[in-house]
């Protein structure tokens, strides 16, 4: 069982091409941890803009009646990736990880795979 | 013969010292207290926070269900396993060090409590804020936020309950339901909100009841809101019906009126 901090390191050392990472709460859109980013990238703004982007996935899914639970939502920009992930475990409801992927350097499937054992890993 | 001179520059406005202005703007002791390094408790209206050397490492408010209540409700850990105690930093170290809960779980149940009993500590009071400066508590086993976190965070609480809905009215009074024409469909987590709406239930009261953070029920309840489910009840009596006019004055002041219209 691996910390918050030592969970979010690994995200950035582990992935090739990962950027920044943040711990999100889905429902205050607050960031609970975050790690890289830029001082143009600020990862608290991108935390909480994107619970949006969860949040209307979801009521689409509900409006189709849809059963699945979201895994995972990819955003492709023109020079990044953005990866958000939905944590699972037992304490988890509600939380994400975010991922942000240089594209020229990241593998995506490697990406969505290692982010998933971190996850796994997590357990919150 | 005009001559024409460049004007004086337009006073720009600093925009690093907007960004500074901000800061403060919940709580001007805390910010002197997060300069001092000043440790101790900071007691205001709603809630309190303690300080370390001028890091906040722990908040309790009556309206947010402390972190007892959130480890217990849900079963992530057994009530009977929980150190029955008012003092939650000691009982964090005597959960990590029996090993009851793993260390990340407990770091982010804490963060999320100590958020959100900040933001209503912060929430604007009557009265003015008290510090008690007290000898610095046992190192603090989750990690301690700086001031300028908790204070952007709740700034930005407060700016996202706005923009959900921006009448405050539902933060603290009775809720009551409402039967809009075309109700949307709910996700499962609102509609135990709603299940729990009875007209005497607060929302801070709902939040405790289930188990959750306060704030998060009270997003909850202003998308309800917005959404023309819920309604706050009204404490105000409503006003009294008028009695049938017999003042002579006003029957004569309608004649007259009638009189006139009539021409």
């Amino acid at each position: 069982m691996a910390n918050t901090e030592t969970a979010l390191k690994e995200c950035l050392t582990s992935i090739e091409g990962a950027t920044g990472v943040a711990l999100v709460d889905y429902t205050s859109g607050m960031a609970l941890g975050t790690m890289g980013g830029s001082k143009t990238f600020d990862l608290n703004v991108a935390a909480a803009g994107n619970t949006d982007v969860i949040r209307a996935k979801m009521r689409t899914m509900e409006h189709l009646g849809l059963k699945g639970e979201i895994e995972d939502i990819l955003i492709t920009l023109s020079n990044q990736y953005h990866l958000i992930r939905l944590l699972k475990g037992r304490g988890g409801n509600g939380l994400f990880l975010y991922l942000v992927l240089d594209q020229a350097r990241a593998n995506l499937a490697m990406a969505r795979h290692q982010l998933k054992r971190i996850e796994e890993e997590l357990e919150v | 013969m005009t001559v024409v001179e460049t004007p004086p520059p337009l006073p720009v406005r600093d925009r690093t010292a907007l960004r500074d202005r901000t800061a403060g703007a919940l709580s001007p002791m805390l910010i002197r207290l997060a300069a001092e390094r000043a440790t101790g408790v900071l007691v205001r209206e709603y809630g309190s926070l303690h300080l370390a050397e001028g890091r906040v490492v722990h908040a309790e408010s009556p309206l947010a269900p402390g972190l007892d209540v959130l480890l217990t409700a849900h079963g992530t850990l057994d009530a009977a396993a929980w150190p029955w105690t008012d003092d939650i930093p000691a009982a964090t170290h005597r959960l990590l060090a029996a090993g009851l809960l793993p260390r990340g779980a407990l770091e982010l149940c804490g963060l999320n409590a100590l958020y959100d009993a900040a933001y209503f500590a912060l929430s604007p009071s009557s009265t003015p804020g008290r510090f008690r400066y007290g000898d610095p508590p046992t190192p603090a086993p989750l990690h301690s936020v700086p001031v300028a976190a908790v204070e952007r965070e709740t700034l930005r609480r407060r700016e996202l309950l706005d923009r959900l809905w921006p009448d405050p009215a539902t933060d603290g009074a009775p809720l009551i339901r409402a039967d809009p024409l075309a109700p949307p469909p709910l996700t499962p987590r609102q509609r135990a909100v709603l299940d729990r709406v009875d007209g005497v239930r607060t929302a801070p009261e709902i939040a405790r009841e289930l188990g959750r953070p306060a704030f998060h029920t009270l997003v909850d309840v202003r998308r309800l809101t917005a959404a023309g489910l819920l309604a706050p009840a009204s404490t105000v009596a409503a006003p009294p019906v008028l009695p049938p006019v017999t003042d002579p004055d006003i029957a004569l002041l309608k004649r007259l009126r009638d009189a006139l219209e009539a021409l």
